[in-house]
């Protein structure tokens, strides 16, 4: 469903020009899962904005549902940023004084139709992540780790071809973490597309396939024969503090 | 629609943050209700200038005896204007329909029996009635026979048969002026107040223009001349035409100043738009700048708002929002401000308007072409004052605006 071929991008500030990614290539198919990994500054995040189209890359082709996105104008990756892709990120971004219904609710705000059970579909959205009590509060009457499940609902509302989440744990405990982590892997049993990027090797290990990214070049690229399980790790968590 | 739901993110902001909300608004209601206030006041006037202008005589000019430009009272000390001034205003200028003398006398004595009353004396010809369109109500009007035979009798305004005669019919009866014995044979229609500070019209006495000058008054010369024209647009230039003629005839040399005067229609609007002409300019100024800082403001509060909210920015456009999504959203921010702020200063120009009209002489209208006006104000500050922010706020790159 995606093809990245050659992507290099370049950031000049002045005269000074910083290569970042130096020509990444790589195929993801419909229904992986896959982490991103690589030492903190080798082009990670720079990455992730151009999968997910809000950046665009300085050489290369990247197709994603057999359209080329370099070509499309602002306006159009608007669009496709819309319908195709749900973002988490490490800080959450949630709107602020706004329900966690409301915050869900955002990306249809901007998709061509508004379907009407939309509200239906946002506590659907908050319930399969574990919030359907808590619909009503705002990010400031959560915990971090609520706060990045409304997150991730939002990323869901719209349905999009795959869930791209840079850092999705950085700010967040161990056991939040988990609660994420198992979250992607039931949205990978569910049959969706979701990508994860971690300099963290025991959180990529979660994914079914590793890429390494350094020095701007992909490093490694391989399947993982066994991933970690997230909803073993949450239960031998709960276990260890129910003995202690 | 998606553009109505990217204007409600405008307004939950607005709602969401109500302090802010009232300083961004606060120039505007200020401003249109000044605005408000100035065109009540405005419409009253003109309808006032309508009023007066109508009361005048719209064809109407006065040549009054003494200089200056003020209304009357005039100044009956001079006595340079003449019969022989009117009857030359008649043969020399053209385009005029009457120019009639009056000579008149204020707070003159009025006896009948034992009653006393203060009334205004003028001596008129027959065209007088013609010139102020005003007649007789009950028996009759001075006639040319009056004034050729110098009779001694009197047409009284209604406030004097209600004053002297106590409201009993007069017509017939005499009353004294001057020790001078006049024969009521008319009482004048009823016309009220001048509608502003020109008093009451009714209270006066009118004799043939010769009874009044050689039995009452005692004079040659006479108070005015009212010179009714064909044409209005002819006016100010006949009146100008006069004035020479005037000069001319009482040999006064280019350095001395007139001494007449020539009222015209247009010279009485002048004079009621005068004094709300000047709270007007106030007013104007006071909206002009309203506006203006209050703009400002508005756009400082909103650009700090964009630089605040720039992560919410770069995350509307992250999950789909475009550059004309977030334009749209912070001008709408900016709109309902003014939108908001122009319906809440109309209501408070309103107000006011509704209790200058009520507790000061000056005539306030309120009507709905300010609140038309105003919408039009609301839309030009709310635009001009919002598109730089918004302009600020679609330009940022989603991937900056979320670091
Ligand atoms: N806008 C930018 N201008 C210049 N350099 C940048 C910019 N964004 C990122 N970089 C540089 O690119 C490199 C990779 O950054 P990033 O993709 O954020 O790394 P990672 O997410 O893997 O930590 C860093 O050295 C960073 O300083
Ligand atoms: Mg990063």
């Amino acid at each position: 469903m995606l093809q990245l071929e050659g992507i290099e991008k370049t950031y000049l500030s002045g005269d000074v020009a910083t290569p970042v990614l130096k020509g990444i290539s790589f195929e993801v198919n419909p229904g992986e899962y896959v982490a991103i990994m690589g030492a903190s500054g080798t082009g990670k995040s720079t990455l992730m904005n151009i999968l997910g189209c809000l950046d665009k890359p300085t050489a290369g082709h990247y197709r994603l549902d057999d359209v080329d996105m370099v070509n499309l104008d602002d306006d159009e990756l608007s669009h496709v940023r819309n319908h195709k892709i749900g973002f988490v990120f490490q800080q959450f971004h949630l709107l602020q004084r706004t329900s966690a219904l409301k915050n869900v609710l955002l990306p249809l705000i901007y998709s061509d139709d508004y379907p009407e059970e939309a509200e239906d579909l946002a506590e659907n959205a908050l319930t399969m992540v574990g919030l359907a009590d808590r619909i009503d509060y705002r990010p400031s009457q959560l915990s971090g780790g609520q706060q990045q499940r409304v997150a991730i609902a939002r990323a869901l509302i719209t349905n999009p071809s795959m869930i791209l989440a840079d850092e999705p744990t950085g700010n967040l405990d161990s056991r939040s973490g988990s609660e994420v982590m198992a979250i992607f892997q039931r949205l990978h049993r569910d049959g969706r597309t979701v990508i994860v990027i971690t300099h963290d090797r025991d959180l990529a290990e979660h994914a079914n396939r590793l890429i390494v990214l350094d020095d701007g070049r992909i490093a490694e690229d391989e399947l993982v024969d066994e991933p970690r399980d997230a909803e073993a790790e949450l239960a031998a968590m709960t276990q260890s503090e129910e003995a202690a | 629609m998606r553009v109505l739901r990217i204007a409600g993110e405008g307004m939950n902001s607005l709602a969401a943050n109500k302090l802010r909300t009232f300083f961004m608004m606060a120039g505007t209601i200020v401003g249109i209700a000044a605005l408000t206030v100035i065109m009540a006041i405005g419409k009253g006037t003109e309808k006032k200038v309508m009023k007066r202008v109508e009361v005048f005589g719209p064809r109407a000019m006065m040549l009054i005896a003494g200089g200056g430009r003020a209304l009357p009272p005039p100044d009956t000390s001079v006595t340079t204007l003449t019969l022989d001034d009117a009857q030359a205003i008649r043969e020399e200028v053209t385009g005029l329909e009457m120019a009639t003398p009056q000579a008149w006398q204020f707070g003159v004595s009025l006896k009948h029996e034992a009653s006393q009353i203060q009334a205004v004396v003028w001596g008129v010809e027959p065209q007088w009635h013609e010139a102020w369109d005003w007649h007789a109500a009950e028996g009759e009007g001075i006639s040319d026979e009056d004034v050729a035979t110098m009779s001694r009798v009197c047409v009284i305004g209604s406030a004097v048969k209600r004053d002297l005669f106590g409201g009993t019919d007069p017509i017939g009866k005499s009353l004294y002026i001057n020790k001078v014995s006049l024969t009521v044979k008319g009482v004048l229609e009823h016309r009220g107040t001048t509608g502003g500070d020109g008093g009451e019209f009714d209270n006066r006495v009118i004799l043939p223009i010769t009874t009044a000058m050689r039995r009452v008054m005692n004079v040659d010369h006479v108070g005015a001349i009212r010179i009714i024209t064909q044409d209005v647009s002819l006016m100010e230039q006949q009146a100008r035409q006069i004035e020479d003629l005037i000069r001319r005839r009482h040999h006064i040399t280019p350095d001395v100043e007139d001494d007449f005067r020539i009222i015209t229609a247009a010279i009485i609007a002048d004079m009621v738009r005068g004094t709300s002409r000047t709270l007007s300019l106030l007013l104007m100024a006071l909206a002009g700048l309203s506006l203006l800082v209050g703009g400002v403001v508005l756009m400082n509060i909103l650009l700090i708002s964009v630089a605040e909210r720039t992560r919410e920015i770069g995350l509307r456009r992250a999950v789909g929002a475009t550059r004309g999504d977030i334009f749209a959203q912070f001008l709408t921010e900016s709109l309902s401000v003014t939108f908001l702020g122009m319906l809440l200063g109309s209501a408070v120009g309103a107000a006011i308007s509704l209790a200058i009209g009520r507790l000061t002489p000056m005539p306030a209208i309120v009507s709905w072409e300010p609140f038309a006006l105003a919408i039009a104000f609301a839309l030009l500050v709310g635009t001009f004052f919002g598109v730089q922010p918004a302009r600020r706020a679609a330009r940022l790159h989603p991937v900056e605006a979320l670091r």
